[in-house]
């Protein structure tokens, strides 16, 4: 029953709104010569209609015309890019917050291996460095000696030829 | 000022005035209702394709409408006191010269969302494929709906008809 009344009430519808074609029309008007209530129906949906010729689009007030046209000027719109738009200005601060929260995420505090792999390596570093200290030290002592020797000879040497010179020179 | 927006609100700002101030059935939060429509459209003129640029606009703003409404908790249902209390009553009869105000106001009277398809299809005389569009529905379902809009009110007309 209900399909049946949305059937017909798409016909009416249809009627309406010109979709109908012409041959589907007549019948339609050939049935409603034998059922009134379809005719009624018919009746009505023209007045219908009628009635909604006389309520078009209502125009609008002048007061919502100006605050239309104001819009433009009240709302400027937002660049593509920019800097100081709030989500770039956001991912540029969380830059120094992930390199803070990457460093304290680091451990700072070395395992028990790396302990022992340290000290393992000082313990021959400094043998290394006295065995090198006591190599040195005698280098530096020969060196010096000589070096302290080698002056006093060649001062006293010097000495020795200058006053030799000096002698000859008075004799003559 | 956009010429693009500016034609716009030239050739849209009754409709959506229409649609607003039928949803609402209150002047003052129709306009601030189509501006906030409005509003969207120039911030979004960019991502909206020109062609539909009206059905977008009327969805919004329809669906601003209704959110006002939720937001007010206004009965949207069929006022049932409406028909017995008002002078032009099917007791009373209407003129003809009355009919349009009583349509109207019938219309107004009408469930969601077979207002705003009267309003869209008939009114605004938006295409059901429009009005589709705006609602989110299927075709069939828009005149489905319509049909039983319609029916709603021709037999409401039917009563008030001297």
């Amino acid at each position: 029953m209900k399909e049946f009344e949305e059937k017909r009430e798409d016909l009416i519808n249809a009627l309406m709104d010109g979709e109908l074609s012409p041959a589907d029309a007549e019948l339609l008007k050939a049935e409603a010569s034998d059922d009134l209530e379809l005719a009624r129906a018919i009746i009505e949906a023209y007045q219908l209609q009628q009635a909604m010729d006389g309520i078009r689009v209502e125009r609008a007030p002048d007061s919502l015309r100006k605050r239309l046209r104001a819009i433009p000027g009240e709302n400027r719109r937002k660049p593509a890019f920019s800097l100081l738009q709030p989500r770039w200005a956001m991912s540029l601060a969380a830059i120094p917050l992930v390199i803070i929260a990457v460093s304290l995420m680091r451990p700072d505090t070395p395992s028990a291996s790396e302990i022992a792999q340290a000290r393992h390596e000082m313990a021959i570093a400094f043998t290394y460095l006295d065995k090198a200290g006591v190599i040195t030290g005698r280098k530096i002592e020969s060196n010096v000696g000589q070096t302290i020797a080698d002056a006093v000879t060649y001062s006293v040497d010097r000495a020795i030829e200058s006053q030799s010179l000096s002698s000859k020179e008075k004799e003559a | 000022m956009s010429r693009k927006y500016r034609q716009w609100v030239k050739e849209y700002q009754d409709q959506a005035w229409t649609v607003a101030r039928y949803i609402l059935k209150d002047a003052q939060e129709a306009e601030d209702a189509t501006q906030e429509a409005f509003v969207k459209l120039w911030d979004n003129q960019d991502d909206i394709d020109p062609k539909r640029v009206r059905a977008w606009l009327m969805k919004v703003t329809r669906n601003g409408c209704l959110d006002r409404l939720r937001r007010r908790k206004d009965n949207v249902e069929f006022d049932e006191s409406y028909m017995t209390a008002d002078d032009s009553g099917p007791m009373q009869g209407v003129a003809n010269s009355e009919t349009g105000e009583w349509l109207k106001r019938a219309i107004g009277s009408l469930k969601e969302p077979y207002r705003s398809l009267v309003v869209l299809r008939d009114v605004n005389q938006h295409s059901y494929e429009e009005v589709a569009t705006m609602l989110e529905l299927n075709l069939a379902q828009v005149k489905t709906y319509l049909h039983r809009a319609r029916k709603q009110l021709r037999e409401q007309l039917a009563e008030v008809r001297p």
